[in-house]
This record gives structure tokens, C-alpha cells and sequence, in this order.
């Protein structure tokens, strides 16, 4: 009864309506509803089929190197934090502490590193030796021109670059070791980070391996699973992780700009049946969209793979499972904080939050799993054949996070019931108790100056 | 006209609270990218894609106050319009807008970056526009936590779309490119000025 009333309260206005269009604006910016013009082929061989990062020290430590070699040659490292590019310029002692690294790794002496630097980049000042059959020239105007007739002598020049390799007698353990160290000087976030080596790890993916990934797409997810997880990462990064937050705000705000709030305390009905109604008539009047809109976007893709024995059920699989859980967590909060403050402050908090989840795993869009991400990533389409393989590996992380987020979220609806029981008791009332404290607080201050 | 009475009325009651969220951001952000010795590349980052916010944050709420029917009426019945009211708040959270994104690029360079006069202004335009969207859709829907949604929306489509929002893309001046800033800070305030007339036209048909 009072779920019908509530999610009709919901539905029933502009703010849902807005709400919807930016959800499918949202999506449809992201292309979900182009998924029919990507169709999967039966790898051939002789193809193409993509690549993969693979943690192979033999790949990886010459081109982590190198890297970091050309990066201290121009002191201008490039680093990532919070997801963005960052160029960074160190000064004379860390440039130090880099090439003691890189002499580490190569067995070349540290002042050996630091004389080609000062050779390439001396702070800005040059000396120019000239050698050879050519010379200094004095022109009538004045200037002088500089001739060089040897060619060996200016090949020789762009010789900076030692041989460099990594000392045969050092481990990948330790390489990862001095290349965190490194990242560590750059203050983190750089590709030198344990974690982000694997970067330098690309290999071709092999006919064999698109083979059996294009079995684990086809039997697996049955096709249509891949297409809707692909259309869930989306829709959890752009749509669902932040957006609920602004109907459940309005929803607890109206009650109070409609002074409402004292009609709804003086009902009969419990105050955890009030909340938990409300809230669950928020999260379906949020889903409802996202369910139709999931099958909008699959089924474009359906007749594309006919006699494949395609799972209908996929995108509904996935909503709830994997989408619902950032939806939930975005309403809790702004139930909770609204019944708390009495302020929009929730959108603030989950606007934050939203904010630093994105932007945070920005350099893992592909695949991010972690325990507390309100957005977990696996964005892979069709070019990967949706790497089943990596999402049946992460599963188990993957539902460890949307089961946590789920119970976060129920914990804080739970809360919300005691603050709106102990509201409809009288025994605290938002923040009006928080402003009379502080107008207490000057009272007591202006008494002392009288 | 009691303009600075409004105005000190506006800052003393109704947006203390967004100014407190104001600094919140302007302490976050070194906190998260770090404002020390950047190119000016690098510095756009922060300016460009944190600031921005400032102006959803001062903007949108102009028309708040009179949301709730009893202020909205107790205000349409004092001499100065409704429409001056709203006039001055605007160009009080403008100013603050300048002001704050102002200093914190001060604080920048102080920190050895390289930011230049049209990081500043690009950062300005970012966080008009932004907040006119704000405004905008505040004097059409008069509902201000739904005004929030929109312009938190467009941001988040500058990061799918990329490049392809054109002149209205946010985030172009960490690729050197001032071009969109123009468009934005031009369509920024004919918003805002827009958002003003919807409002007052609305108010006339009342």
C-alpha cells in the first residue's frame, strides 16, 4: 500500500522524467545502443585478433628501462594521480636517486648516467666543443658559423643512449622492487608502479587464444551476457553510481518543502515500514528504466546470432546483479543523509565520491574489480570478444564488492529508520538541534562580551 | 536600492553553506592531483576539471530562496523586484566565482606553476557555463536539486565523448586548445541572462 503510493509519488512528476532522459542521454553517449553495428566473426587464420598485456619479465624489463632511460635523459616524467596525465620535472638530488636506480638495473656506474645528462641537458647552459675538419667561421655581418665536415662526428652525437640491458644476475623481484622505488621518487601513479608494469607487457593475441575466447563468449555468455555487461559497466560508470542520489534527495526534501514531514510522523504505520517502503519504491522506479533500456540495447543484437541458443535473461542478470548494487548505495545515501540534515548535502557526498571512483580508476576502465569501487569496470566489447576469461577469474572480487555494497546500503537504510523514528519522537530534529547549539553558543559568547 | 543589503543578506544566509562546499574542493584538489611545479598542460587539469564545480555549486542555487511558496510570496510583496533580487545574487556568485578560482590560481603559481592568464579565464568559462546550465534548468523546473543533476550530467558526458562535444567540450585546455572556452563562456552567460528572463516571464504569467 504505501510502496504503490510512494513509487507513485516518485514516477509521477518531471524530476523522474528529467531523470530518465539523462539516463538515456547518458548511455546513448556511450554508444550502447549501437551495439547492433558490432558483430563477433569466427576468428580466421591469418588474422588480426588484438592484444593483451601479459606479465612476461623478459618483455617487461627492457621496456620499463628504456622508458625510464628516456624519461631521466629529459627529466619529464609522466605520471597518472588520480587518473590524470601529469608531467612531472625532478630536481638535482631525486635525478640522483634515479640514476642510482637505473644503475642498479644496468650495472653501469651511477656518474656515468649523470655525464650523459649533463652532456644533453646542463641547466639550460651549453658549451659547444668544436672538433674536427670543419670550424668556427666569422661572417662579415658579425656572426659566426659553426661547419662540421666529418660525418662520424655528428652521428656521434646522437649516441647518448648506452647500450642499455638489465644485469643478467638481477631477478624480476628486484627489478619491481627499484622500478616502485622509482615511482615512489615520482610520487607515485607512475607506469613504473609494481602494479602498472604489466603495461609494458603487450603481446599479439594468438589465433588459438581468440579461439578459445570466442568458444568462452559463445558458451559461456552465450553471446548475449557479454554485450550486456558490456552495457552494465557503462551504465555504472556514467549513470547509476550518482544519479539515483537526486531522486531520493527530492523525495526526502518534498516531504519537508510541503510540510509534510509532521502529517507523515503522526501515521500509524511503523516508522521501518515508512523507510524501507520508500526506499524500495525508489530503487524500482530507478531500475524499472534501466531494465528496459538494458533490453533495448541487447536486443538489437539478437537476430545477429541466429541458432546460438542466446540467453534472453542476460541483461536482467546483470541489472540486477551488477548495476543495482550502485543504485542502491546512491539511494541510501540520499535517504540517509537527507533524513539526517535536512540538506541536499547527499549530493554533494556522492557527487564526491562518484567523482573519485571515476577518476581514480580511470587508468583500469578495463578491468577494475576492487573490493570498494562504487563502479566496477570491465569494459570489453567485442574486438576482445568481451575477455570472458578475465571476468570468470574476477568474478569471485566482483561479487565480493556488489554483495558489500548491497549490505552498506541496507545499513545505512537501517539508520535511516532510526533517524526518521527518533525525528517522529521528537527527539531530534535535522539540523535545526545542530543550529541551536550554535546560536547557544553565541548567545553565551555576546552575554560574556555584555 | 539596498544592493549591498541584498547582497550581504544573500552571503550571510543563503550561501554560506555552498561556500563551505566551495573550499572543500579548493582544499580536495591538491590533495588528489597535487598544484606544484606543472607545466601548463598539467595545470589545466586541476583548474579545468576540478574547479569547474565551483560554478554548480554558486550558480545554481540563485533562485532557491523563493522555491519555498511562503518566502517566494513574503519577497514578491517587498518594492525591490523579484528580478533585482535575483540579479544580484547572480552576480554575486559570478564574483565569487572569479574570486575563488582566482586565488587558488594565484595559489598555483605560487607553487611554481605555469598557470597563465587564459588558464584562468578557460577555468572561469568552465564554471559559468557549467552553472548556467544550473540556472537554467532551476528557472524551468524550479527545482533546484534537479538543476544540480543537469550540468553534474554534462560533466560526466565530457568524459565519454571526449572531443566530440566540439566547441562544448570542458576539457581541451589540457590539450592547448583555448577555442571551446570562447563558445562556452559566450553561451555561459546568455544562459545565465536567459535563465533571468525565463524566470521573470514565468513570474508575469503567474
Amino acid at each position: 500500500m504505501i510502496f504503490g503510493k510512494e513509487l507513485k509519488k516518485i514516477m509521477w512528476g518531471i524530476p523522474y522524467l528529467l531523470f530518465v532522459a539523462v539516463v538515456t542521454v547518458a548511455l546513448y553517449s556511450q554508444g550502447v545502443f549501437h551495439f547492433g553495428d558490432e558483430k563477433i566473426l569466427h576468428p580466421e587464420p591469418g588474422g588480426t585478433y588484438g592484444t593483451k598485456n601479459e606479465e612476461i619479465p623478459e618483455l617487461i624489463m627492457p621496456a620499463a628501462l628504456q622508458s625510464l632511460y628516456a624519461e631521466f635523459q629529459e627529466n619529464l616524467y609522466r605520471t597518472y594521480p588520480f587518473g590524470l596525465l601529469k608531467k612531472i620535472t625532478l630536481n638535482e638530488q631525486e635525478q640522483t636517486r634515479i640514476a642510482e636506480i637505473l644503475s642498479q638495473i644496468t650495472g653501469i656506474n651511477t656518474n656515468e648516467f649523470q655525464g650523459k645528462k649533463e652532456t644533453s641537458y646542463s641547466n639550460n647552459e651549453f658549451s659547444i666543443q668544436i672538433v674536427g675538419n670543419g670550424g668556427l667561421q666569422a661572417e662579415d655581418d658579425g656572426s659566426f658559423t659553426i661547419s662540421m665536415d666529418d660525418p662520424a662526428i655528428e652521428d656521434a652525437t646522437t649516441e647518448d643512449f648506452p647500450d642499455l640491458t638489465v644485469r643478467e644476475d638481477l631477478s624480476y623481484a628486484e627489478f619491481k622492487a627499484l622500478m616502485q622505488k622509482a615511482d615512489d621518487i615520482l610520487g607515485g601513479g607512475s607506469e613504473y608502479a609494481a602494479e602498472s608494469l604489466i603495461g609494458f607487457g603487450t603481446v599479439p593475441v594468438t589465433y588459438e587464444e581468440a579461439l578459445d575466447r570466442y568458444e568462452l563468449m559463445r558458451t559461456r555468455d552465450r553471446v548475449t551476457g557479454g554485450y550486456a555487461r558490456l552495457f552494465s559497466d557503462y551504465a555504472v560508470a556514467m549513470a547509476l553510481s550518482v544519479l539515483p542520489v537526486f531522486l531520493a534527495v527530492i523525495m526526502g526534501m518534498k516531504d519537508r518543502s510541503a510540510d509534510m514531514s509532521a502529517l507523515i510522523y503522526t501515521r500509524k504505520a511503523a516508522s521501518a515500514k515508512i523507510v524501507f517502503a520508500r526506499y524500495l519504491a525508489l530503487v524500482t522506479a530507478v531500475m524499472l528504466p534501466v531494465i528496459l533500456l538494458s533490453y533495448i540495447s541487447n536486443v538489437s543484437v539478437w537476430d545477429m546470432y541466429p541458432g546460438m541458443g542466446i540467453d534472453y535473461f542476460a541483461p536482467l542478470k546483470y541489472d540486477l546483479c551488477y548495476i543495482m548494487p550502485s543504485a542502491m548505495i546512491a539511494i541510501a545515501v540520499g535517504m540517509c543523509l537527507t533524513e539526517l540534515t535536512n540538506t541536499p548535502i547527499a549530493i554533494a557526498v556522492q557527487g564526491l565520491w562518484w567523482f573519485i571512483d571515476i577518476n581514480a580508476g580511470m587508468r583500469s576502465v578495463s578491468a577494475s574489480y576492487a573490493l570498494l569501487r562504487l563502479a566496477p569496470r570491465h569494459n570489453a566489447g567485442t574486438q576482445s570478444y568481451f575477455r570472458t576469461q578475465d571476468f570468470i577469474d574476477n568474478f569471485p572480487r566482483l561479487l565480493a564488492n556488489r554483495l558489500l555494497f548491497a549490505g552498506l546500503s541496507l545499513l545505512l537504510v537501517i539508520a535511516t529508520v532510526f533517524i526518521f523514528s527518533a525525528k517522529r519522537k521528537g527527539k531530534i530534529n535535522g539540523n535545526h538541534r545542530l543550529k541551536k547549539t550554535l546560536a547557544g553558543l553565541r548567545n553565551r559568547k555576546n552575554q560574556s562580551q555584555a | 536600492m539596498p544592493v549591498f543589503a541584498i547582497a550581504k543578506i544573500n552571503l550571510r544566509h543563503n550561501i554560506t553553506f555552498h561556500i563551505e562546499v566551495c573550499a572543500a574542493i579548493l582544499i580536495i584538489t591538491p590533495i588528489l592531483y597535487g598544484t606544484a611545479n606543472l607545466d601548463t598542460a598539467s595545470a589545466a587539469a586541476p583548474l579545468e576539471m576540478f574547479l569547474s564545480f565551483i560554478g554548480i555549486v554558486l550558480l545554481t542555487p540563485v533562485f532557491a530562496p523563493e522555491q519555498n511558496p511562503g518566502t517566494g510570496d513574503l519577497v514578491a510583496s517587498k518594492t525591490v523586484s523579484t528580478l533585482t533580487v535575483y540579479l544580484i545574487r547572480m552576480i554575486c556568485a559570478v564574483i565569487l566565482t572569479i574570486l575563488l578560482i582566482g586565488l587558488f590560481s594565484a595559489y598555483m603559481r605560487l607553487q611554481k606553476s605555469d598557470v597563465t592568464l587564459l588558464l584562468f579565464i578557460g577555468t572561469v568559462a568552465n564554471a559559468v557555463f557549467l552553472g548556467s546550465l544550473g540556472m537554467m534548468t532551476a528557472a524551468l523546473t524550479d527545482n533546484t536539486i534537479i538543476a544540480y543533476m543537469i550540468p553534474l550530467v554534462y560533466y560526466a558526458l565530457n568524459y565519454g565523448m571526449g572531443n566530440k562535444l566540439g566547441h562544448y567540450f570542458l576539457f581541451s585546455m589540457r590539450a592547448s586548445d583555448f577555442e571551446p572556452k570562447l563558445w562556452l563562456l559566450t553561451t555561459g552567460i546568455l544562459l545565465v541572462f536567459l535563465s533571468l528572463i525565463v524566470k521573470w516571464y514565468k513570474k508575469r504569467l503567474q
